[in-house]
């Protein structure tokens, strides 16, 4: 052995121990709080905002955080749950609560409620409600929204149509649709899918019955004809070109709604959550005019909507110092000036007192979502229970490629693929026994 | 060897093949004796680096494979029920299945041969050169980003450019990302144009090849084709040889692509096996189901790796056999 | 005078048909060039339209409008972290990750390739089956071992493997010095070379095209890496110009298309200045030399 082996070894030991010393300087934390949240580039720059007001009037707390876009987000936050190294508040989702919370990993809100650190006192508990699982709440509302059809309003004055009965069903939706489309020419409906599965629990919101059962081990309902109902309307509506067949929808430029035809004008009518017309609004540019609409119902049921918390901040079982967190969110709900910078990004605020502050600020867009979501608080259905464990798995490897494509692409009858549907989201639920 | 192939281990396999790789110079005695402390000193960073981060990650992921552990709580041991699930209930498995290996054989040949003839194309001396081969890598360094998606998704759409010279041609508009028969000739071409990564190691290989070689063969009257039959292609052999088994390794584990460009649609059509696996892991949260997936994938490939180690004795030259 | 003609004309031929060949060379590759470089142009563009236009005319390869705000609203980054620092950390991370790699793969690849010792076969074969194996099923236990060794939020997860070099590199070095004669190697010994002499004498010369490329692949690919970023760093002031681009682009919110495409603009910079420099030594590699004995 030469000289030279020694130095091979003498280097890389050199490089390890550098390493491990200065990571050892910068493990060392004060107070710390850990933060995370996903969004884009406004959202983090308001959230940071109002991170750095918060510590400027809380001198001692220091608040680290940290962002990601929504996909990037769970896989961090999945493997971070796997390490045991959550933080102390976390954004959570409608779709992954009620997983977290069975399983222990977070930590209920009730009893800083209780202890007067959580304010609740200017929010209705309508808003608390879809926080709730098992009758704990496990996520504080950040913000409110509703499914909505947006219309664009130049296009129905272009037909010389009315806009449609806000309590319009399916049926006026496919009537509707069809004249439109033989008036102007273009689609009626471009993207997303109407055959969504949300789409599927809103119907079964407004007929009165849950998807799921209580325990979450079955559906909540026997009868589907309602859903083969509707599928067999989109076939109709793709087949006469009425709206973008599901082949068409695929093919987009982009998946996200910037580029959705309502966008391009190549359609009239756009399915999205309230919270994300602003992207919408936004891309199309200042010249063009929409309006929320309601979800169309099936005939004879109740709305259709109801209010969904768009996201929640939730404090983790791991949390050392949860009291702090809760501080924290408290402040990020009901604080006047936070509530300034953060503008209703999440979704129309919870807390009435915010809710009337911002009001006289709004722009067009803004002023139009807390329009819509008043208009639809009216009669809203209540929210169903959060979603039972597996229903990811549900949505992602059975409703949409098991039932809606193979349909949409007109490869099985709807029957037949409901049957599938129903057999295999079964076999689902059934491990939750 | 006359055993057949089917019949071994896949590790065994693998082993014996790339022994036989490894440790060519055993052939010759003369000049190569055995030095046991001098050779683990020279891979110690390696064996160091895989025994301290790689080893026990592997060892666990092998045994989540027979549990079904759920990323936010322990597993239970479910021996070997996650197979019997992948090969006898689960449809999108298999469509997963037949997507990755349509990919695969399309993309390693296209790939490779496209790789090699730009190689050619650009190894000279040529003014300009230069930056033309910076121009041909660009692709390759755009790669996975969202532009990429947004780009391709537009080139091959309704109104893209695609269509447009389909239509000058004569051919009916044809919706490329949405119909299921055409969405993975979109992924297949996008790999085939990112064949910077193989063209530049062609590139480096030729560059080794000695010039008084050619220059020989030019004294001997060859034709640029002979010269390029008889000196360039033997000599690269071993560099094609390196490039077919990275190809393959790394198209069977394709995965940005389709994540950003295609989200493994229509129907299924381009749910690559890595895309599958990481969606059952990290959305569906069945971490245990995906590490069985993730060994089985080892199998396949490991398999394909193997065979063609075997092969290769037929058609690479090494300088070092010669002597 | 006869012959001297001819042979004049022979060569004035030859030197047309030269040109000739030329002209079709440069035809054929400018043209393919136009084709490779169409996604930068088209990148380039979007990044300067406004943020309607980017949507609504998404072919298009020349903006209306020229809107090079796009680049400062992107510089800005995420409140008040703006892209110098995450241009920063993605220099440490990509320019050591390369060093460490770099070496270590030319290192771990001449033992494989020119020492004989005892299970070096299969150490080769374990090595190549770490490769098959998808990484994203590695990440959990992966970051629970530096979790364990205090690393996370630190660039050590993202360095410190780096130094025992990569598999990809390893095997492609190994086929190189495969491609070198051993007849060099045995020259040296009988001079009373050493193992390592051999190393740095006979064949670290030799493989420098491959290592060249080695660092060219090397440093995009850190370059490019947000999985590792996205788990391992916490604070954003860490945060790496891949996983910064990500954080802007949000399905569900609203996104701001112009800073990302100005910022995606400007992160392929160092790579190709990397690729530029880098690709010289592909030419002037040793083959021309004449080393070879």
């Amino acid at each position: 052995m030469s000289r030279r082996h020694f130095k091979f070894v003498l280097l890389a030991l050199t490089f390890i121990l550098i390493f491990s010393l200065g990571s050892a300087v910068l493990a060392q934390d004060a107070t710390e709080m850990r933060l995370v949240w996903w969004g884009s580039q406004s959202r983090h720059d308001r959230t940071i905002a109002v991170v750095e007001m918060y510590e400027a009037e809380n001198p001692g707390l220091d608040i680290v955080y940290e962002f990601a876009n929504f996909n990037d987000y769970w896989t961090l936050m999945n493997t971070q749950a796997a390490g045991g190294e959550l933080a102390c508040v976390m954004q959570q989702d409608y779709a992954y609560l009620s997983e977290w919370a069975r399983r222990g990993l977070l930590a209920p809100l009730d009893p800083f409620i209780e202890q007067g650190l959580l304010d609740t006192s200017t929010i209705d508990d309508t808003y608390l409600e879809g926080g709730r699982v098992d009758g704990q709440l496990y996520g504080m509302n950040l913000g409110s929204n509703s499914q909505s059809i947006i219309l664009d309003l130049d296009a129905f004055e272009q037909a010389g149509m009315d806009l449609p009965d806000p309590q319009w069903t399916w049926d006026d939706f496919e009537q509707v649709a069809t004249e439109l489309h033989d008036k102007l020419g273009i689609y009626a409906y471009g993207s997303p899918d109407l055959g969504d599965d949300q789409i599927w629990t809103a119907m079964m919101v407004s007929l009165g019955v849950n998807p799921f059962n209580d325990a979450g081990t079955d559906f909540g309902y026997t009868d589907d004809q309602p859903i083969i109902d509707h599928f067999n309307r989109l076939l109709r509506l793709q087949e006469a070109g009425v709206i973008q067949s599901y082949e068409e929808i695929q093919a987009a430029a982009s998946t996200g709604p910037e580029n959705s035809p309502i966008v391009t004008a190549e359609a009239a009518m756009q399915y999205q959550w309230s919270n994300q017309v602003v992207a919408i609004f936004s891309a199309a540019g200042e010249n063009r005019h929409f309006k929320l609409w309601p979800m169309p119902r099936p005939e004879g049921a109740r709305s259709a909507n109801y209010l969904k918390p768009s996201m929640f901040f939730s404090i983790p079982e791991a949390c050392e110092m949860k009291e702090e967190a809760a501080k924290f969110i408290s402040f990020f709900v009901n604080d006047l000036e936070a509530n300034e910078i953060l503008f209703a990004e999440r979704g129309v605020p919870v807390s009435s007192g915010v809710r009337e502050h911002l009001q006289p600020m709004l722009d067009e867009v803004g002023a139009e979502t807390f329009d819509f979501l008043e208009r639809v608080a009216a009669d809203a259905s209540p929210i169903f229970p959060p979603n039972p464990p597996g229903y990811n798995d549900i949505r992602n490897n059975v409703w949409i490629p098991l039932f809606k494509e193979p349909v949409l692409y007109e490869q099985i009858p709807v029957e037949e693929g409901m049957a599938i549907f129903r057999s295999e989201a079964q076999a689902i639920l059934a491990g939750n026994e | 060897m006359s055993e057949p192939i089917a019949t071994l281990p896949v590790s065994k396999r693998v082993d014996e093949a790339a022994s036989e790789a490894a440790s060519q110079p055993k052939r010759r005695s003369r000049g190569f004796k055995q030095n046991n402390a001098v050779g683990y000193l020279f891979i110690s960073p390696w064996l160091i680096g895989f025994l301290l981060f790689s080893f026990i990650p592997i060892a666990i992921s092998l045994y989540l494979a027979f549990t079904n552990y759920d990323l936010l709580s322990g597993g239970e041991w479910t021996g070997l029920r996650n197979f019997e699930r992948m090969f006898t209930q689960d449809i999108r498995y298999g469509r997963s299945m037949i997507a990755t290996f349509k990919y695969v054989l399309l993309v390693v040949p296209l790939r490779l041969m496209f790789a090699l003839a730009v190689a050619m194309l650009l190894n000279t001396k040529r003014r300009g050169v230069y930056w033309f081969r910076a121009a041909y890598y660009i692709p390759s360094i755009i790669g996975a980003s969202v532009a990429v998606a947004v780009m391709w998704r537009q080139l091959f759409g309704p109104q893209g450019v695609i269509n447009a010279i389909a239509q000058l041609l004569g051919f009916d508009p044809i919706n490329w990302l949405g119909n299921p028969d055409t969405a993975i000739w979109t992924l297949v071409i996008l790999a085939v144009w990112q064949f910077g990564s193989p063209m530049l190691i062609f590139l480096a290989g030729l560059r080794q090849i000695p010039s008084e070689l050619y220059e020989a063969a030019s004294i001997d009257g060859a034709t640029s084709w002979q010269r390029f039959y008889r000196v360039t292609l033997p000599l690269l052999t071993p560099i094609i040889f390196f490039n077919l088994i990275m190809q393959i390794i790394a198209n069977f584990r394709v995965f940005t692509q389709a994540f950003i460009v295609t989200a493994g649609g229509p129907l299924d059509t381009t749910l690559f096996y890595t895309l599958y696996l990481y969606r059952r892991a990290f959305n569906d949260f069945q971490m245990g189901y995906a590490s069985a997936m993730a060994w089985v994938l080892l199998l396949i490939i490991g398999f394909f790796t193997a065979l063609s180690f075997r092969l290769s004795r037929y058609w690479v030259f090494y300088e070092t056999k010669e002597g | 005078m006869q012959q001297a003609l001819t042979l004049d004309q022979l060569k004035l031929q030859q030197q047309r048909s030269k040109r000739r060949r030329g002209v079709v060379y440069y035809v054929g590759v400018i043209l393919i060039a136009a084709f490779m470089l169409y996604p930068v142009v088209w990148l380039v563009a979007s990044s300067l339209k406004a943020p309607d236009e980017i949507w609504t005319n998404v072919a298009s390869l020349i903006p209306s409008e020229f809107h090079f705000e796009n680049y400062a609203e992107g510089w800005s980054g995420f409140g008040g972290i703006t892209f110098a620092t995450f241009f920063r950390n993605s220099f440490i991370v990509a320019g050591f990750g390369t060093l460490f790699t770099v070496v270590s793969s030319a290192i771990v690849a001449y033992g494989f390739a020119r020492v004989k010792f005892v299970g070096s076969g299969i150490w080769f074969s374990i090595m190549l089956l770490t490769l098959m194996l998808p990484n994203q099923i590695l990440m959990i236990p992966q970051y629970i071992i530096f979790n364990q060794l205090d690393w996370i939020n630190t660039f050590l997860p993202l360095l410190v493997p780096k130094l025992g070099g990569d598999v990809f590199f390893i095997f492609m070095i190994i086929q190189f010095i495969r491609g070198i004669p051993v007849d060099l190697d045995e020259a040296a010994m009988i001079d009373g070379c050493s193992k390592t002499g051999i190393f740095f004498r006979i064949i670290l010369p030799q493989i420098v095209p491959a290592l060249v490329t080695a660092a060219i692949f090397s440093f995009y690919w850190t370059w490019e890496d947000f999985l590792g970023p996205l788990v391992y760093l916490q604070d954003p002031n860490l945060y790496t110009v891949s996983l910064a681009l990500r954080a802007f682009a949000d399905t569900g919110s609203v996104t701001n298309w112009g800073a990302v495409f100005a910022m995606l603009t400007l992160s392929l910079v160092p790579v190709i200045l990397i690729f530029v420099f880098f690709q010289r030594y592909l030419v002037e590699g040793i083959a021309t030399t004449g080393l070879k004995g």
